[in-house]
């Protein structure tokens, strides 16, 4: 792939797919033009590089799908194929504009349908959505590749088969179709914000993850889970540009400098939350897990004001987040908030019991916790363990630093 | 499109009093009255009750020929129980119906898109 196919691919890629997907009805043909359009466009590209390379992709892939189409229809009468057509100054005309209809959220309730095995829905999202690969969605849900890798297949099948709309559904069938959105969206967001820099490949879900809850959120003002997780990406992205220092090192939550935090997004962040919180009263219930993990970023977003952090709150509502959902996750992240009201030896003991070897939060938080304990080398080889599964360059350069630090002490 | 509304249900328990007893009644009026519906909004291509599986005869076909035997296809407590032929533009339209369909007791109501056949030219 040439640099600006390839940067095309990673930026729009999912945009392109989708708004194909939905212009087709249908994800099998949408996926073959959008090859057939890249493989062009390595060829073309190089010599004659287009000024709006995702509206020149969208456009070639669209009139090469309608050309599937055609041939499909006549493959019956025998004819001879149709010569592919050739890119012509009217895919630099239609640069002048944004000519990508944004289909997105129409494709993520496609993928969502109820109708769908729940275990594929996510997985056929992430693919067809975000561009994410088997590999990386495999990763993403802990489970083996060729397992994760059929799912998407069958999940096409069955769309296409069934005959299930590609239409954002009515008010009434949100219910039971907004988990699954959330989740693929939560899914989405965690790979973002595992990236401090926005170095890795997947940077531009931070961006499209708070547009589409900020769409979610205006399209459902009545749906507290809804208003809670834009609450959440929101109160975490505002602290973003408080995420590397001038080496370029990630920089934890406790040691960001909170004037360096985006305020009017944090409040953005503050507003959605309450009224999510209001919805949960109005209507007697309780909140739901969403709105726990944004209460407790809201904990974190108050050290702006107060200069301090409620420990004993985010341990409490960490405690309420796990029995509602008990995964690795939460119970690494209740592990750290539990070092700072109980202490590093209980907390150790907690991530212990939590043991999560292949994922770098759970051995960060284990290294850091050793250091604290003066357990120096121990430290050193869990924060070698970390350093093992190669992460990021910002975060490379953290855990060196760490290591490095806790021989000294 | 069209779609086959298959519906399962508890046969034994939903009509322990055969067709004579008042469940039995219910669900035919309930029935009739889906039926009108379906019949007037023009999605209606067909459909059948089926009576109950003592009286169902299965034919067997295996590579040594065809055999015949007492007895419905699967001895399961949800029996298929009749079917509704709909004609829906996608799937959600045909899920709207099968929320409707009457049903005795707790049963399920299995959505089948059926084969098309293609369009005349």
């Amino acid at each position: 792939m040439s640099p600006t196919l390839e940067q095309t691919y990673r930026e729009s890629g999912g945009r392109v797919l989708s708004a194909l997907a939905v212009a087709f009805r249908d994800l099998d043909l949408a996926e073959e033009a959008f090859a057939d359009a890249c493989a062009r466009a390595s060829e073309l590209w190089p010599a004659d590089p287009p000024d709006n390379p995702a509206a020149w992709l969208y456009a070639v892939a669209r009139r090469r799908g309608l050309d599937l189409i055609r041939r499909r229809a006549t493959a019956a009468a025998h004819r001879p194929d149709a010569p592919a057509p050739e890119p012509t100054p009217e895919d630099h005309v239609m640069s002048l504009d944004d000519p990508i209809p944004d289909e997105r959220l129409r494709l993520i309730f496609v993928c969502c349908h109820p109708a769908v095995a729940p275990e594929a829905r996510a997985a056929l999202t992430l693919r067809t959505v975000c561009g994410l690969s088997t590999h990386e969605i495999a990763q993403a849900f802990l489970v083996p590749e060729p397992t994760m890798a059929q799912r998407p297949v069958r999940a096409k099948r069955k769309i296409a088969g069934a005959g299930i709309p590609f239409e954002v559904p009515g008010p009434d069938r949100w219910p039971e179709r907004i988990d699954a959105v959330l989740s693929t969206l939560e899914v989405a967001y965690v790979q973002a914000h595992a990236d401090a820099a926005l170095a890795g490949p997947h940077a531009r879900f931070a961006a499209e993850v708070l547009a589409l809850t900020g769409l979610l959120s205006r399209l459902t003002p009545q749906d507290a889970e809804v208003l809670a997780l834009a609450a959440t990406v929101r109160l975490t992205e505002a602290r973003r540009p408080a995420r590397l220092d001038a080496e370029g090192a990630m920089t934890p939550l406790m040691d960001q400098d909170v004037r360096d935090w985006n305020d009017p997004l944090m409040r953005e962040g503050e507003t959605l939350l309450a009224a999510s919180a209001a919805l949960s009263r109005r209507h007697r219930r309780p909140p739901g897990p969403r709105a726990l993990q944004a209460a407790i970023h809201a904990v974190h977003a108050d050290r702006r004001r107060t200069g301090v952090v409620l420990w004993p709150a985010v341990l409490g509502l960490y405690d309420a987040l796990l029995s509602r959902r008990d995964d690795p996750v939460i119970r690494v992240n209740r592990a750290v908030a539990l070092a700072e009201v109980e202490g590093p030896a209980i907390a150790l003991a907690a991530i212990d019991a939590a043991a999560a070897p292949d994922w770098l939060p759970w051995r960060a938080a284990r290294a850091d916790l050793l250091a604290r304990l003066g357990r120096g080398v121990e430290a050193a080889v869990e924060y070698d363990a970390a350093l093992a599964l190669s992460p990021l360059p910002a975060e490379t350069l953290f855990l060196k630093r760490r290591r490095a630090a806790s021989l000294r002490a | 499109m069209q779609y086959a509304l298959l519906i399962y249900e508890p046969q034994a328990e939903s009509y322990a009093e055969g067709e004579d007893g008042q469940a039995w009644k219910d669900i035919l009026n309930a029935h009739h009255a889906f039926g009108g519906e379906l019949a007037q909004s023009g999605a209606m291509r067909g459909g059948a009750g089926l009576k109950s599986t003592d009286t169902a005869t299965t034919v067997r076909v295996t590579g040594e020929g065809r055999t015949v035997h007492d007895g419905p296809f699967a001895e399961t407590r949800e029996q298929l129980g009749g079917f509704y032929l709909v004609e829906a533009n996608d799937l959600d339209g045909a899920i709207a119906w099968a929320r409707k369909l009457p049903v005795a007791g707790n049963g399920s109501i299995e959505i089948r898109p059926c084969v098309g056949m293609p369009d005349p030219a």
